[in-house]
């Protein structure tokens, strides 16, 4: 991989000529803002344009190029790894599902940092069961929609322009309806969640009335399903390839300030992470070959969570009163890394998936 | 080698080591062409050859063979391994042993000289997997089979979820083996082997734990071939060192200012 190579030398030097490290403020308003100044600067620069088609304002090339340049922003610190990905599962909905005229307006302005989104899918009670979600859209005799509803746990909706929204427009898999939402149109509330590491980076979104204009219906009515479900080969292609490159700066950090280096704890926390990083290295190269990705991710997803937990659990206790007496970062982010096993999936989805698609075990 | 030649010479080595174990699958697969292969195409024939031993049950004295090829010595005869706890033993290339998996003709010996293993090591992993696989496959089979309660065992959570999380770590594992760490020689090489012969060795642990509670009073009997692959495992994972002792080594190099080597690139 030539190309991959010469494009990861090319950043490295660029990265070491343009000084892009964060400032001090930790809070989350800080963290948005140096998200929104690492991608304006990627953006100008051509980087955060590579593996993302010209129709949309990219540069072409293979969508591994976006797994090198944010293991580089990870592995640097540059911006919250969890919150950079979110580009990886909104621009390709945009561009498999949006009106093209729509995807090229639209698209540039989240690479360039120019505006934040999010997704509206989980609601206060559809959670596992995403399918059985009741915010509903109606047609309105004008042409446009109108969307009531209630969304939860959704990312920086506070920060959003615009929403990648489920509805329901139907009963069933089949009536749920996927739009792209302004998050200024009038109806729409928003209220931060404290969750328990201490950063608002979830929120709840009432939607009271919204009127949505029909050319923003993303897909057909009935595809929102199919739109949710087309993500995962993109979280758990590239988003997973940044989180690990995440996690391997904290094992060094680790590493570098435990005052009680246990081999044997070390050695379990990096071979998980190895482990999770041969996969998703394979799962990858799968997809750079063309193979749809399905079930199987299940794995590196379940590969991933569990090295997460261990690696902040081996933190815990090579740390000892770090996260319970003092300040810093362990504290949040091993408060953080409790919610591995549940976001995106909960572990015991993952492992349904795993025996019914993959062992064939049948019905339970 | 590509898929197809690799699916040629899969389909020839299961049938071979579905007819014969032991010696007579040792001068077998010689006369199949297993010095040649080794020399041209040592991953893929590593990777095959173990990996069916695991599948299939067989078991031939071929770890040898690996490790005397790494060393640059002449195939077909017999060194010093060391095994786990500081020990060292021989693999004969006949007779019966006396040790925890009976099949196998594996004493103490005297320790002997340093050789490279990961060759070696890349191999127990493969077959460690190789022996996960074959111990899920007969769990899977009993879940599917075995009617409790009214309905089949495969239809409860619990169930499904032992035999998801061995599914996990078997893929987990054979990832770290397929993935490229670096040309012989090379830092990444070594360190690539024996964090996949510690996955490999963990794998297949975890793979008889779940496997043997899934099968449940069948899996204890002798009757029953899960035993042979637990006894397998359990000795193979102290060959050329323990999944505990590899995890051990390979996190007394992370110290300060010594960053953990990310091996596999994009």
């Amino acid at each position: 991989m030539t190309g991959v190579a010469g494009f990861r030398s090319g950043l490295r030097a660029w990265l070491d000529r343009n000084d892009l490290s964060p400032g001090d403020d930790g809070t989350l308003d800080g963290q948005v803002a140096q998200l929104a100044r690492v991608r304006r600067a990627l953006y100008e620069a051509g980087w955060m344009r590579h593996g993302w088609p010209a129709e949309v304002g990219g540069l072409g090339g293979p969508a591994v190029l976006r797994a090198v340049l944010g293991e580089e922003v990870a592995a640097r610190g540059l911006a919250e790894p969890g919150i950079y990905s979110m580009v990886e599962v909104l621009v390709p909905t945009l561009i498999s599902y949006a009106r093209p005229e729509l995807a090229a307006h639209a698209v540039p302005l989240l690479l360039s940092g120019r505006e934040q989104w999010c997704q509206g899918f989980s609601e206060p009670g559809s959670g596992s069961d995403l399918a059985s979600l009741t915010t509903r859209a109606v047609p309105r005799d004008d042409g446009t929609w109108a969307v009531t509803g209630q969304k939860v746990w959704t990312s920086l909706a506070q920060y959003a322009a615009r929403c990648v929204l489920l509805t329901r427009t139907a009963p069933g898999h089949g009536g749920i309806t996927a739009f792209f939402v302004d998050m200024d149109a009038p109806g729409v509330t928003v209220r931060p969640l404290r969750t328990m590491h201490g950063v608002d980076e979830f929120a709840e979104v009432f939607l009271d009335d919204v009127r949505v204009p029909a050319d923003r219906m993303l897909g057909r009515p009935g595809d929102g399903w199919r739109l949710a479900m087309d993500l995962l080969p993109h979280e758990r292609s590239t988003c997973f390839w940044h989180r690990i490159a995440h996690l391997y700066t904290r094992l060094d950090r680790l590493a570098d300030e435990t005052p009680v280096p246990d081999d044997a704890a070390l050695g379990a926390a990096y071979l998980a992470l190895h482990t999770v990083r041969c996969r998703s290295h394979a799962t990858q190269r799968r997809l750079d070959a063309g193979a749809r990705l399905g079930a199987e991710t299940s794995v590196d997803k379940v590969l991933l969570a569990g090295a997460e937990q261990l690696l902040f659990d081996t933190a815990r206790d090579l740390l000892p009163g770090v996260l319970e007496l003092s300040g810093g970062p362990w504290r949040p982010e091993y408060l953080y890394s409790r919610a591995a096993t549940i976001y995106g999936g909960t572990a015991e989805i993952q492992r349904n998936i795993i025996a019914r698609r993959l062992l064939d075990l049948g019905q339970e | 080698m590509d898929a197809a030649d690799r699916d040629l010479l899969a389909g020839t080595l299961r049938k071979t080591m579905d007819s014969c174990t032991g010696p007579r699958l040792d001068a077998a697969l010689t006369e199949i062409g297993w010095p040649e292969l080794l020399a041209a195409e040592p991953r893929d024939a590593v990777a095959a050859v173990f990996g069916l031993l695991g599948e299939t049950g067989a078991q031939a004295p071929l770890l040898n063979d690996v490790v005397l090829a790494e060393a640059g010595r002449a195939i077909g005869g017999t060194l010093p391994l060391p095994y786990a706890g500081g020990s060292w033993v021989v693999w004969e290339r006949t007779g019966e042993g006396g040790g925890l998996d009976a099949e196998l003709p594996i004493r103490r010996v005297d320790p002997g000289d340093a050789v490279p293993l990961a060759d070696g090591r890349r191999a127990l992993g493969w077959w460690l997997v190789g022996s996960g696989r074959a111990m899920l496959a007969l769990a899977r089979a009993h879940a599917l089979d075995r009617v409790q309660f009214g309905r089949p065992i495969a239809s409860f959570q619990a169930v499904r979820h032992r035999l998801a999380e061995t599914l996990v770590a078997l893929d987990g594992a054979e990832a770290t083996l397929t993935a490229d760490t670096g040309d012989p020689g090379s830092p990444g090489h070594e360190l690539g082997a024996l964090l996949a012969k510690a996955a490999a060795g963990r794998a297949a642990l975890t793979a008889a734990r779940h496997c043997q509670q899934v099968l449940g009073g069948i899996g204890f009997t002798a009757e029953h071939d899960l035993h042979r692959h637990v006894r397998r495992v359990l000795v193979l994972d102290g060959l050329l060192g323990s999944a505990r002792d590899l995890t051990r080594e390979a996190g007394a190099l992370l110290r300060p200012g010594r960053p953990a080597p990310r091996l596999t690139q994009l």
